[in-house]
């Protein structure tokens, strides 16, 4: 809200300059969000009369003036077309500095000299009004000094009120409290002496049908009353503030919710009752039931919002908007200014419904306190009668429970423990006062009473902040806390994850973050759309509606995006995946490592091993060998893709190049390799090829936590032999290296396929390296060769095989 | 006799070596005063014919002259293996090496550890929570009431309700993790909860509707807003490597009571207010305050009996400051052009 200095400090009765308040408030109350300088002393700024008007000689748009500022009549050229003879108007004399830094010189216009200016409000900085010369009360005696006419220079503070001092500091008395309590004193406001006249009225009847939906209705009659423009200090406030001016019975409406907080609304007597008496119902709406707004809508409504209604008609929606035919008019001679309290919820309910944003709405969905209610009526109809010949009829005042004030124990011995901080009991005593509270000593403790204006003071701790920060938490000292020394206990997958992460990096990987989410499109592209996703209610748009069940669509995006710049590319991204639950309300959340192979097209090679060892999907499992070595594993095998771990993934894969990866002696995959599916990555515009791989890095911690032990050094040297073999084609590495692990036992330290040459008839010839070490003693060439010899018959037998000799 | 033999074999293998040109010269001499059918192994063969006496006094001599003869050899053999012609190896060093692939870690990765380092070096405990939570943990427990303004469909993005479950939303907040944590823990603790939060609004240069987000919580018997000033600018002193102050400001949170935004001095002037700080001279950073007594109930203790403050800030605003980064959005293009620059 917008806040003017003046009209605060004239609340408050503060002696802080501007720049003081500014900071007294920033440091101790609430967020300054900007500060605007307007207005002008309006120095040399005078009320003349215009004498005479002609037209000018050489512009048709133009007009010549004689005007008399008292002392002198000057000739000032003007464009605007409202003056007439005998108007008063602002005449800002050569040598008057204007809002804007706007000096005023002796100047020749068409070929005419023109000694002054005749001003618009804008030009004096009152609003925003150029429709024409502002046009002052013929009383006003010539030669008056405008800076006695009008507020003089203000700063316009925009201040970020939070939702808990919505409903009292969007005010500038709750605000002005803060500005007394800066320097210990209260406002000088006469709040607590706004009280109702007890002047009934048989014009108004008032029956609240709910009494949750409105706490309190206050209505009052006004006759003999003049709608025209409002006096210009309370239209510049209100402009100022950011209010438009529109008549004098709106204008004070919006004044005083400006003042006090309270939002208001004149209804027009005559439209609103039947013959002499408004009988006012304050209802639900009835289902499809229409009423016209102020600003021209229709709004076909529900039993879900409030209306302030007659037995015949809608006549508003309440706390919202005003109805277009009940409102004031210039015809209005009477009328009905509604004061009241409506059920937060429900106002915020309709206001977001119509997307209405009313300053009203705004200010009840944040829960009013309905005293204030009375304040405010009191004060409009003040400031009516004051500015207009306007009589009050009468009031009737709806209000089935009164707001009581309550009180808080507050322990003085609490208030430094929370703060960290001795403050003496007489200096918070001071600042719950100045913020309007009563307190009482009692013992060690205050007994604060709060006033319902404080909706938000309900605990200690809620008392202990306003003592804080009105004390200054700038004063608080930074002090150590006694803690007892002890190692934190560290989290093993945070550890984890960073090194892994460390690992991938080493190996060349960049790690890329993406959204959780992506869109129906993209699960389709990636032939995810047969699995379960959770979706958002509201999402930002339709690319982004469904949280990612695997994290490869977002990553080939990446990868899409990344090829207009480079041609290979290793990335990986560690992240969540969200696999709906039947039972639970809660997903699964899976921890997810991705990395993605991504290498250049390269011109053929002469060898097959040479081709088969550089396709994507070698080049990826070297990688995770790599990787896995590092956390100890080296016991895992591939095996061809099922439904457990790769469920998901299996779905965009290159059936012919995809394998799970699986640890010795247990079924339950922990990770799969594979390519992309070129149809997949057609979809996400991919050209090329992507390989990828996947773990669920839980499983993969788990199986890196197995103890790692030490095995001694081999005291006998290793013996190597080779073994060729012709294998039709179809036959897997794997099996032939099973068999060589199963005959040679433990004497087999590894197997190593080092060469592979495929013919023309399909068949080809492989190469191992075998070597073999006993921990016992030297491996006699007798022994080994009775080793080889079985294994040679052996592969022949269980495979087909032919070994060459 | 054989001594003197002994001593002129040695004479002669001095001289020998010390005219040697090449390795290979060298290699022949050690074949020739060393090797099997040297004149020096014939006279220890001869040992076996000669007195007990002798045999002692002539075997130590030898042997100590045949550890002194191939010293010789090994020594200049080493002289003259290490002259090369290093001229004719010259080579051109300002030829380009071989790139190698080089992997980088994402920058929020680099500031997260560093922030957890830090923490963990001040006895901080690393916690950790889902980012798909319910209305509980998200709001109820937080003490956000039913119609708080920050349950509106603006701010958090819900997800579609199933009949008979309880509503859940991504978390507008690493808060959730303080409840969840409490509930199996008791104080006195000290934690940290990193982690992605979700909120629906509109993303430019620095509003993004995913980001990351730091929540310290240190409860006991009588935590104070003092020790949350110590704790903030012993943190923000650490990170940034030199002297910063912290600033509270009153604000406003369901789950805290009081409330702060907090400051810290300007990097770059101290506080005394420059141009890279608007002439503030401080730069608002986060959000805090004292646990509210209700979010201590919820979470399973009882009112009134502990204390503690909760802080949170965003990792993108810290890396933004710390690399100077001018737009958010950098961290969730998957651009490598972006992410190769750390």
């Amino acid at each position: 809200m917008k806040y003017s200095y003046s009209w605060l400090k004239e609340i408050s009765g503060t002696k802080l300059s501007p720049e003081e308040l500014i900071q007294g408030i920033t440091m101790h109350a609430l967020e300054i969000e900007g500060v605007e300088k307007v207005g002008s002393d309006f120095e040399g700024v005078v009320v003349g009369e215009i004498l005479e008007i002609s037209k000018h000689p050489n512009a048709d748009k133009l007009q010549l003036t004689k005007v008399n500022i008292g002392d002198k009549v000057l000739d000032i050229v003007c464009g605007a077309k409202n003056i007439s003879v005998g108007e008063k108007v602002p005449v800002a004399q050569i040598g008057s500095v204007l809002p804007g830094d706007f000096k005023i010189k002796e100047a020749e216009i068409r070929g005419v000299k023109s000694f002054g200016m005749l001003c618009a409000p804008d030009e004096l900085g009152l609003g925003s009004d150029h429709s024409g010369i502002l046009l002052l009360e013929k009383s006003l005696k010539i030669g008056t000094p405008l800076s006695a006419l009008f507020d003089e220079k203000d700063q316009i503070l925009e201040i970020k009120v939070l939702p808990d001092r919505a409903h009292d500091a969007v005010s500038h008395v709750g605000l002005a409290r803060e500005v007394a309590a800066l320097d210990g004193d209260i406002i000088e406001y006469d709040y607590d002496g706004l009280k109702l006249a007890k002047k009934k009225t048989s014009s108004i009847t008032v029956s609240i049908e709910n009494k949750d939906l409105c706490e309190r209705y206050i209505a009052a009659k006004l006759d003999n009353v003049t709608i025209k423009q409002s006096p210009q200090w309370i239209s510049t406030r209100l402009e100022r503030c950011g209010i438009r001016s529109i008549n004098n019975v709106v204008d004070v409406t919006n004044y005083v919710m400006l003042e006090l907080g309270q939002p208001m609304h004149a209804f027009d007597f005559a439209q609103i009752s039947s013959g002499e008496v408004a009988e006012i119902i304050i209802r639900n709406a009835k289902k499809d039931e229409e009423i016209v707004i102020l600003d021209g809508s229709v709004k076909k409504m529900s039993s879900d919002d409030v209306v302030i209604a007659n037995k015949t008609d809608v006549l508003a929606l309440a706390g919202v908007m005003g109805g277009k035919k009940s409102g004031v008019s210039e015809k209005t001679t009477s009328i009905m200014l509604e004061s009241a309290t409506f059920n937060p919820t429900s106002i915020r309910k309709t206001k977001n419904k119509f997307t209405l944003q009313t300053d009203a709405a705004m200010r009840f969905e944040k829960g009013l306190d309905p005293n204030i209610a009375e304040k405010a009526m009191v004060r409009a109809i003040e400031l009516l009668t004051h500015i207009t010949d306007a009589k009050l009829a009468g009031i009737v005042d709806e209000y089935p429970t009164v707001k009581k004030t309550w009180t808080i124990k507050l322990d003085l011995k609490y208030v430094n423990s929370l703060l960290g901080e001795e403050i003496p009991a007489s200096v918070s005593k001071k600042i719950l006062t100045s913020l309007g509270c009563e307190v009482k000593n009692s013992g060690k403790d205050l007994i604060v009473t709060v006033p319902t204006f404080r909706l938000d003071l309900l605990t200690q701790e809620d008392l202990i902040e306003e003592i804080g920060r009105v004390y200054g938490y700038e004063k608080i000292v930074a002090t150590p806390q006694m803690v007892s020394i002890k190692p934190p206990v560290a989290s093993e997958k945070r550890t984890f994850v960073r090194s892994v992460k460390n690992v991938l990096v080493g190996l060349g990987f960049s790690e890329v973050y993406n959204y959780a989410f992506y869109g129906r499109k993209d699960a389709e592209a990636a032939k995810l759309q047969t699995f379960k996703h959770l979706e958002l209610e509201l999402p930002m748009n339709c690319e982004q509606s469904i949280l990612r069940v695997s994290l490869i669509p977002n990553l080939l995006k990446n990868v899409r995006e990344n090829l207009k710049h480079t041609k290979e590319m290793h990335i990986f991204e560690i992240g969540k995946v969200f696999l709906p639950n039947d039972a639970k309300a809660l997903p699964a959340e899976k921890n997810m490592l991705c990395g993605i192979v991504v290498l250049e097209k390269k011109a053929n090679k002469k060898g097959a091993q040479e081709d088969l060892q550089q396709t994507l999907f070698f080049s990826a499992k070297s990688l995770v060998n790599n990787l896995m070595i590092q956390f100890g594993i080296t016991d895992q095998y591939y095996a061809a893709m099922e439904d457990g771990f790769a469920q998901i993934s299996k779905t965009f894969c290159h059936e012919g190049r995809a394998s799970e990866i699986k640890i010795d002696g247990s079924d339950q995959a922990i990770g799969c390799i594979a390519e992309i599916n070129p149809l997949v990555l057609a979809d996400f515009d991919v050209s090329g090829r992507v390989a990828f791989f996947e773990f669920d890095l839980e499983l993969l911690q788990n199986i890196s936590n197995a103890q790692c032990e030490f095995k001694s050094i081999p005291k006998y040297p290793n013996v190597m032999r080779d073994i060729a073999m012709i294998v039709s084609g179809g036959q897997r590495v794997d099996d032939i290296l099973a068999v060589i692990q199963a005959e040679g036992g433990d004497l087999i330290v590894d197997a190593d396929l080092f060469d592979i040459f495929d013919f023309a008839d399909g068949t080809s010839n492989y190469a191992f390296h075998i070597m073999l070490n006993a921990e016992n003693r030297t491996l006699t060439s007798e022994e080994v060769d009775i080793i080889m010899k079985k294994i040679a018959s052996k592969l022949e037998e269980k495979l087909e095989i032919k070994i060459r000799k | 006799m054989l001594k003197e033999k002994i001593v002129k074999i040695k004479e002669e293998a001095r001289v020998a070596v010390e005219n040697a040109k090449t390795v290979e010269d060298v290699l022949q001499l050690e074949i020739q005063f060393l090797g099997r059918k040297s004149e020096f192994v014939g006279i220890l063969r001869q040992l076996k014919d000669v007195s007990a006496q002798e045999k002692k006094e002539v075997g130590q001599l030898a042997n100590s002259v045949k550890v002194e003869i191939q010293n010789l050899l090994d020594q200049k053999k080493k002289n003259l293996a290490s002259t090369f012609d290093a001229k004719a190896e010259k080579i051109d060093v300002t030829v380009p090496a071989i790139k190698l692939r080089q992997g980088h870690l994402h920058p929020l990765t680099q500031i997260q550890n560093e922030i957890e380092d830090i923490f963990t070096s001040m006895g901080f405990e690393i916690a950790d929570g889902p980012e798909v939570e319910t209305e509980f943990y998200n709001f109820d427990a937080l003490n956000m009431p039913k119609d708080h303004p920050a349950r509106d469909m603006q701010d958090t993005f819900w997800l579609k309700a199933e009949a008979g479950k309880e509503k859940i939303a991504l978390r507008p907040m690493t808060s959730a993790v303080q409840v969840r944590y409490m509930e199996k823990h008791q104080p006195p603790f000290r934690i940290i909860a990193p982690g992605r939060c979700f909120r629906n609004e509109a993303t430019d240069t620095t509003h993004e509707h995913s980001f990351n987000q730091f929540e310290a919580l240190v409860v006991g018997d009588d935590i104070n807003v003092g020790n949350m000033k110590y704790m903030a600018e012993q943190f923000f002193s650490a990170f940034f490597k030199q002297e910063v102050k912290v600033r509270l400001r009153p604000s406003y949170f369901p789950f805290t009571e009081p409330s702060f935004e907090f400051d810290i001095s300007c990097l770059v002037c101290g506080h005394k207010g420059c141009s890279s700080c608007r002439g503030a001279g401080w730069i608002e950073l986060g959000g805090a305050g004292m646990v509210n007594q209700n979010v201590f109930v919820a979470s399973g203790y009882p009112r009134g009996k502990y204390q503690g403050f909760a802080w949170g800030f965003g990792l993108e605003r810290l890396a933004m400051m710390k690399y100077k980064i001018d737009d958010i959005r950098h961290f969730h293009s998957g651009d490598l052009r972006f992410i190769k620059q750390f």
